[in-house]
């Protein structure tokens, strides 16, 4: 008799499925059996993927041949993922760590760089630009909206924006009686703010929610399918 | 072993042999104290006769120069010079040495005779290095040697290495005292060996060599040649010095000088000074040559713990008759002058005095007699007198501590007394009780989960209807996937975790079920998630197996993308070199996926399915003005949705697919391919309902919970 690949793979998933279905009783040694079984395969598959896909055709492979036949160009970008390894590993002794922080120090600088750069390009000036242009009727027209629904959705986002940003401003004015207390038209802001902060939560619980009952459906279906082929 | 000998010293009974009156015991034992001390006596006796080998191996023609005699030989010379005609049974073999030897020493080497007889021919050429009187206690130990055995032993010092020594080498009163006390045992327990032969040999009222130095006049020489009594004195070892004055501390120098006369007096006993030349001689000393300079009263291998109590409880004649002396006569008053340097006591004979006898009396004249009874300076008397007048005439007068303070001074303290008791005093932490789910709770909700999903799924129901409305994001989706031209080259992002393949599965096969089935798209993969290339292969051999796409014709799997934000931003600007193979190792850009496509906005379209809405953020801010006018896709979670829309909203988005509700939506414009969420859609359904109603059951519970406290707390 011949077993085939999808035979094995569909019991073991059968298999992991109820050893992480049993966390719904409680921790117990199968679900931790399943856990360690989980990190220990990802770790390995995460090694291989590095390997074969980072270091090998990107690194190793293109080396000699930059060296001995590239041009100056191609030898320094070989060259210099090189040093950068090198000394990322002199982490191992205690006396070169610090050259490792060359490597590290080109890393933070340049990841900053591209994260501050990406956030303020990417994020806060175009949603500052939508938040302003929700009543612009022409975009709206332009994304097939009518005026009802974007004159609603505008006010909406703008209220809940101001008044969000009202929660977040802590800055107050001592009273008489030693207490400090916010301005009487942030307060109201503030309080409006966190009606909207608790519906964004409640949206983002319910999208966990949706999410992991999505994902219990497709175990379900999915053993149910094994089963349903034989 | 040599402390043994000491311990027999103090052991010794005072009026043995009758002579002990006359000598002082501490005296006698000094004298005899040099023989059994003969291994450390070879030292010294080796230095003093290293430099005088040459004499030794030419003995009749030896004629001491004055450069080769030492100080006190040459002064004594010429004194004995003088009195060389007085001595008549002089030995021809010592003739020779008269010069330099003073009378006291010829004196007693006529005692000596009969150990001479005894001894080697080449024994007295040792002479010169041995004061006769020394050799003249050989002498003695060889008289009395037949009377009495030697009992003690000598464990230390080894006899062998001692009889195996060149007899020339060793001086004549080491060589007889040896010699005695191999041949005799001794009989008489109590006395030491060392003791035994001189007591014995000696007079009845003197010993020999005290008595053979009754000839000469102490007077003269004191007063006429000091400078001969400091060299005789400087024979005297150091702690012979130092001891021997302890007899004229409570003396005057006439009862010193009498007492001499009476008990005749030897040279060396002549040499005593008043204190008041210690010093004088304590500088002299040093160019001396004594032959007892390296002889150690004891040797720490004798320093045993019997040898110790008996050294502190025994004391010796001369110690106890010292301390007896003050307490009979009148204290003489404390000087400086009196009291012996301590520099010039041996450490035992300072470890000897006693706490209590020496210096209580010395210290008797102070006003003060109270006995210190702890301390370092217990046993004294005295030692601490307090100045007269210094006691106190009366008591210390007594402060009131109690302040005189108003009532408001003490209502202001009472304040900060209650202020500072108010911040130490602790503040109980208000906490409420954590809302723990029971376990019975627990296993009701996870069975009933599973019962409501198991059936709707098994059953394949459809009590459900699908979504109807089409939301703007959603619709613009729609709206792009009828765009796409055919055989378009779409990059595909899968930026999700194999955990949330289900649901980006269901949300995604519609729309790919629908490009792949009506344009044929040409598709690359790439992803920033180390999973993210096998969770593409899963999902286009998985759900879209059906279309039978092709690896490195139909689709191209770039991998993964390492570096985060830098790759994406990296690939954005020059994707063919950040990622130029697919995970098969062949290049990518220039198989028929991706021909003609060197930059990103050359693509039709790009869709990222993801699961973070952060992967989503980092992938529209990097790609921004490089993606150029192409659309973009986001298939997200639902978790995610909430978080992306903000960017569908600004147009930095171009579409999104919500999480299962988008993908049942899209797979009604798709007309129900493949049919996944419609398996899904019930129990989903189901599930979010009967979330809605334990949510909401269980805050009307404790709406109701809170509400009846209330009435009861009323």
């Amino acid at each position: 008799m011949q077993i085939s690949l999808d035979l094995i793979t569909g019991v073991l998933s059968f298999l992991f499925t109820l050893l992480i279905l049993s966390y719904l009783i409680g921790d117990n040694p199968l679900f931790r059996i399943a856990i360690y079984l989980f990190v220990g395969i990802t770790a390995g598959y995460v090694a291989s993927v590095i390997w074969w896909q980072v270091l090998t055709p990107r690194l190793f492979s293109p080396t000699i041949p930059a060296l001995f036949a590239g041009s100056m160009i191609e030898r320094v970008i070989i060259i210099v993922p090189w040093l950068g390894a090198v000394f990322i590993l002199m982490k191992i002794s205690p006396r070169l760590s610090k050259i490792a922080s060359i490597t590290m120090a080109f890393l933070v600088g340049a990841g900053a760089a591209v994260i501050i750069a990406g956030a303020l390009i990417g994020t806060i000036i175009p949603q500052v630009s939508a938040t302003i242009n929700f009543f612009d009727l022409n975009v709206a027209i332009a994304r097939n909206i009518n005026v009802a629904e974007v004159i609603g959705n505008g006010t909406i986002v703008l209220v809940g924006v101001v008044t969000t940003l009202s929660y977040f401003h802590f800055g107050a004015r001592p009273q008489a009686n030693g207490n400090p207390r916010r301005f009487v038209l942030i307060e109201l802001f503030a309080f409006i703010g966190k009606i909207f902060i608790g519906i964004t939560l409640g949206v983002i619980f319910a999208g966990v929610y949706a999410a992991a009952l999505t994902a219990f459906i497709e175990r379900i279906s999915s053993l149910i399918n094994f089963f349903g082929n034989f | 072993m040599i402390f043994a000998q000491s311990e027999n010293i103090l052991a010794q009974p005072p009026s043995r042999g009758g002579q002990d009156d006359d000598v002082p015991s501490w005296l006698a034992g000094l004298q005899n104290e040099s023989a059994p001390e003969k291994d450390e006596l070879m030292d010294w006796a080796r230095d003093v006769s290293e430099p005088q080998q040459p004499l030794k191996e030419e003995p009749p023609v030896f004629t001491p120069s004055q450069e080769d005699t030492p100080d006190w030989l040459k002064q004594m010379s010429a004194e004995a010079e003088s009195k060389s005609q007085q001595v008549s049974s002089q030995p021809a073999s010592d003739s020779q040495f008269d010069a330099d030897t003073p009378d006291w020493l010829k004196q007693m080497s006529a005692n000596a005779e009969p150990v001479e007889a005894k001894t080697p021919q080449d024994a007295p050429e040792l002479n010169i290095d041995t004061p006769d009187w020394l050799s003249t206690l050989g002498g003695a130990d060889d008289n009395t040697s037949s009377v009495e055995p030697a009992v003690f032993t000598e464990s230390n010092v080894p006899e062998r290495e001692a009889e195996s020594l060149p007899p020339m080498d060793m001086p004549d009163w080491l060589k007889s005292s040896s010699e005695v006390e191999e041949e005799k045992p001794s009989q008489d327990t109590t006395t030491p060996l060392w003791l035994k032969p001189q007591v014995q040999s000696q007079e009845p009222e003197l010993p020999a060599w005290l008595s053979s130095a009754e000839e000469t006049v102490y007077p003269d020489q004191t007063k006429e040649e000091p400078a001969a009594q400091d060299d005789l004195l400087g024979d005297v070892p150091d702690w012979l010095k130092a001891a021997a004055p302890e007899k004229t501390i409570f003396d005057s120098q006439d009862e010193l000088k009498s007492e001499v006369d009476a008990s005749g007096g030897t040279d060396w006993f002549s040499a005593i000074q008043p204190s008041g030349e210690t010093e004088v001689e304590s500088n002299i000393e040093p160019e001396k040559v004594d032959p007892f300079a390296s002889m150690p009263a004891f040797t720490p291998e004798s320093q045993t713990d019997e040898s110790l109590e008996g050294l502190f409880t025994e004391m010796p004649d001369w110690l106890s008759s010292a301390s007896e002396q003050p307490s009979t006569s009148t204290p003489t008053p404390i000087t400086n002058e009196d009291v012996l340097p301590s520099s010039n006591l041996p450490s035992w004979v300072e470890a000897m005095r006693p706490s209590d006898s020496g210096f209580s009396q010395l210290t008797s004249s102070a006003s003060d007699q109270t006995l210190e009874s702890r301390g370092a300076l217990a046993g004294l008397h005295g030692v601490l007198p307090a100045v007269p007048g210094f006691t106190p005439t009366s008591k210390p007068k007594a402060y009131s501590l109690k302040l005189n303070a108003s009532a408001e001074q003490l209502r202001h303290a009472g304040i900060l007394e209650d202020i500072l008791s108010a911040e130490t005093s602790p503040v109980p932490i208000e906490s409420f009780s954590t809302l723990l789910s029971s376990r019975a709770l627990r296993w009701t909700l996870s069975f009933l989960m599973l019962a409501v999903v198991f059936s709707t799924v098994f059953l394949r129901t459809q009590i459900f209807s699908m979504p109807i409305g089409r939301p703007s994001e959603v619709s613009s989706v729609i709206q792009i996937a009828q765009s796409i031209p055919e055989n378009a080259q779409l990059l595909v992002a899968f930026d999700y975790e194999p955990a949330r393949a289900g649901e980006m599965e269901a949300a995604a096969t519609p729309l790919f079920d629908n490009l792949l089935l009506l344009k044929h798209p040409r598709l690359t993969f790439i992803s920033t998630n180390e999973t993210g290339s096998v969770l593409a292969e899963r999902f286009i051999s998985g759900p879209l197996a059906v279309h039978n796409y092709q690896s490195g014709v139909t689709y191209s799997n770039l991998g993964y993308l390492p570096g985060g934000q830098l790759a994406i931003r990296a690939f954005a600007q020059n994707p063919s070199v950040i990622s130029p193979f697919d995970i098969l190792g062949q290049a990518a850009w220039t198989s028929p996926t991706l021909q003609g496509v060197t930059s990103l906005n050359q693509f039709t379209a790009m869709i990222l399915i993801t699961d973070n809405a952060d992967a989503a953020r980092v992938w529209v801010e990097q790609t921004q003005g490089l993606r150029g006018d192409i659309p973009f896709i986001v298939i997200s979670s639902a978790q995610a949705a909430p978080m992306i829309q903000p960017y569908y909203d600004s147009g930095q988005v171009t579409g999104i697919v919500p999480g299962l509700y988008g993908g049942a939506i899209f797979e009604q414009h798709n007309a129900g391919r493949p049919g996944t969420a419609r398996n899904y859609w019930d129990a989903y359904s189901i599930g979010m309902l009967i979330a809605m109603a334990l949510l909401l059951s269980g805050g009307l519970w404790n709406l109701i919970l809170g509400l009846r406290e209330k009435r009861e707390e009323k």
